[in-house]
């Protein structure tokens, strides 16, 4: 992973990393990134795309409504909740 | 030099489901503050997501009425942004393989019939509200609407003209508030509309550079926002004021121009990702075959029929078909009374006027066609007079009742027993001696005096042509 990625990468998760844990991090990337180098070795030709990990298709449920939590029980791990909102550092500009 | 404007839409639009697309939480709008919530839907770690079946539905109905090819095995992906409306960070969404793909939509404007490409139809989850607080200078999260259910219409970029959106916009609100996919309201935000623009010389094949707007949620903001658009892309064109470039902006419609946004480095880098935790929807001839079955007629074969088969005008079948709730209301009424212009006066004078004083729209109408079909026979057959029937409705309206055995509670029946009835109206001509003689003299108004003291008297039970005809026939025999 070039460096310019992992900038952008960092950019848009909001992510702030020191000089140290950028370079652990590439070296990470690089290392993976040989992994996945070494699939390329096997013939795929005539295998169809896997659409999914698991056998299982078509897991659905019908229209009904419920509740089964209160806001309560949601936000009592809530670091800042305020009205029943959560709430956040300001983002609207 | 000429220049033409190329337009495509991203179209997204809230589905009629009762609850949200991965989990059980109610899909109404409004509610108090994170009332509509649970772990699935503010992302909490472990959470599952279930797909809600009826959402398959209502984007395979969007897609067969747009003409779309139905993908049998459709799957969700994950779209990642960062952003405090979206709690998971990603977007659960379809990239891979969309519920729909390959439509067309044939919209009409003055320069006649005009086919629009869709590219695709894909159902995702709304991203929840913020709220900005001035006094703590924080963001308030709202994650009610998160993982409501949407499905986005994306349009190849056909449309030429403010006008083609317009008529692009309204045809698919019709076909989807026809086929119940959603009420489609753009002042609730159940249809909202990014616009992608460019602008090129006349005959050129080459795309000029695209800008996008974002959320638009009026008709007429989008034709302000199109019209300034293309005249600032022509202005950098021709006169060089700007550099075009490619991004997202935001319409002000207040200022009635559009503003760059910020943060361009971070769009468009959305890393989909097929969603491990949602299975793969595979849908099979039966359910492919079900949906088929439920589509209704489009607007336009159910006017022409109303006209050419029914014998309605024009005008009746136009407002008819605006609503697929009138049309199904006036279909099961004709098929009880089997008198179309009656069950279509009813509806378009005495119920439109009852929905009116109660604010609500036609497609909110949810009162039974069979039961005003049986009204409207009981008018036509002579049994209760055009007064009292508006009564009934309007009882209809608040209580599930059957008009026949309703008019016989309240004394609604018209007297078969004429000659009962033209006694009371001979007492009464009798008693008011001065009418007769005003009357006998010429003037008209008159007989309304008596007509109304007979009606009051037969409590409404009597035809009021046959009451008068009776009136004079009486006058005329003293
Ligand atoms: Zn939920």
């Amino acid at each position: 992973m070039e460096k310019e990625t992992l900038r952008l990468l960092c950019k848009v998760n909001q992510l702030a990393l020191t000089e140290e844990q950028k370079d652990s991090f590439l070296k990470f990337m690089d290392a993976r990134e040989a992994d996945i180098k070494a699939l390329d070795a096997i013939d795929t030709e005539n295998v169809e795309r896997m659409v999914h990990v698991m056998p299982i298709m078509t897991v659905v449920r019908e229209d009904v409504e419920k509740k089964l939590f209160t806001r309560d029980e949601l936000q009592k791990g809530a670091p800042e909740t305020m009205d029943g909102y959560w709430q956040v550092p300001r983002v609207v500009e | 030099m000429r220049y033409e404007t190329v337009i495509g839409l991203e179209v997204h639009i809230e589905m009629a489901t009762q609850s949200k697309i991965f989990c059980s939480c109610s899909a109404k709008f409004g509610g108090e503050q994170n009332d509509h919530v649970c772990p699935a839907c503010c992302g909490m770690p472990g959470m599952l997501p279930v797909v809600n079946k009826k959402v398959v539905d209502l984007g395979m109905t969007a897609g067969m009425m747009l003409n779309c090819h139905i993908n049998r095995v459709t799957t969700f992906d994950k779209k990642s942004y960062y952003y405090p409306d979206l709690p998971c960070s990603y977007q659960t969404t379809q990239w891979f393989s969309p519920v729909a793909v390959n439509g067309t939509v044939t919209i009409e404007t003055s320069k006649g019939k005009k086919d629009i490409r869709i590219k695709q139809i894909h159902m995702e989850e709304d991203a929840g509200k913020l709220v900005h607080d001035e006094w703590t200078n924080t963001t308030l999260v709202d994650f009610n609407r998160t993982s409501v259910p949407l499905i986005e219409i994306v349009s190849q970029p056909d449309l030429s003209s403010a006008e083609e959106v317009v008529a692009y916009l309204e045809r698919l609100r019709s076909l989807l508030r026809f086929a119940k996919v959603s009420e489609c309201r753009m002042e609730q935000g159940s249809m909202r509309c990014d616009v992608n623009l460019s602008v090129r010389p006349e005959g050129s094949d080459k795309l000029g550079v695209r800008t996008e707007m974002k959320n638009m949620n009026s008709i007429s903001a989008i034709e302000r926002a199109i019209a300034y658009e293309t005249a600032r892309h022509i202005d950098a064109l021709e006169n060089g004021t700007e550099e075009l470039v490619q991004e997202t902006r935001r319409w002000d419609d207040i200022k009635g121009k559009s503003f760059a946004m910020r943060n361009k480095e971070t769009a468009g880098d959305y890393r989909y990702f097929p969603d491990p935790n949602v299975m793969p929807i595979v849908i099979d001839d039966e359910w492919f075959a079900k949906i088929k079955g439920t589509l209704p007629e489009f607007p336009e074969v159910k006017k022409a029929r109303y006209i050419g088969e029914l014998g309605l005008s024009d005008y009746d079948a136009t407002l008819l078909t605006e609503s697929r709730a009138l049309c199904d209301c006036f279909e099961s009424a004709y098929a009880e009374c089997g008198q179309a212009k009656e069950a279509a006066n009813w509806l378009l004078s005495d119920v439109l006027n009852i929905l009116n004083k109660k604010q609500m729209t036609p497609d909110q109408l949810t009162l039974d066609g069979k039961t005003l079909g049986k009204l409207i026979k009981l008018v036509t057959d002579g049994k209760v007079s055009r007064p009292n029937a508006k009564k009934i409705l309007a009882e209809m309206f608040e209580s599930e009742i059957d008009p026949a055995k309703y008019a016989e509670e309240q004394g609604y029946i018209v007297s078969s027993d004429t000659g009962a009835i033209e006694a009371t109206v001979r007492e009464i001509v009798i008693a008011d001696e001065r009418s007769v003689t005003d009357y006998k003299s010429g003037k008209e108004k008159a007989l309304m005096a008596i007509f109304g003291k007979c009606m009051k008297a037969l409590k409404g039970n009597c035809d009021p042509q046959t009451l008068r005809q009776m009136i004079i026939d009486v006058i005329n025999s003293i």
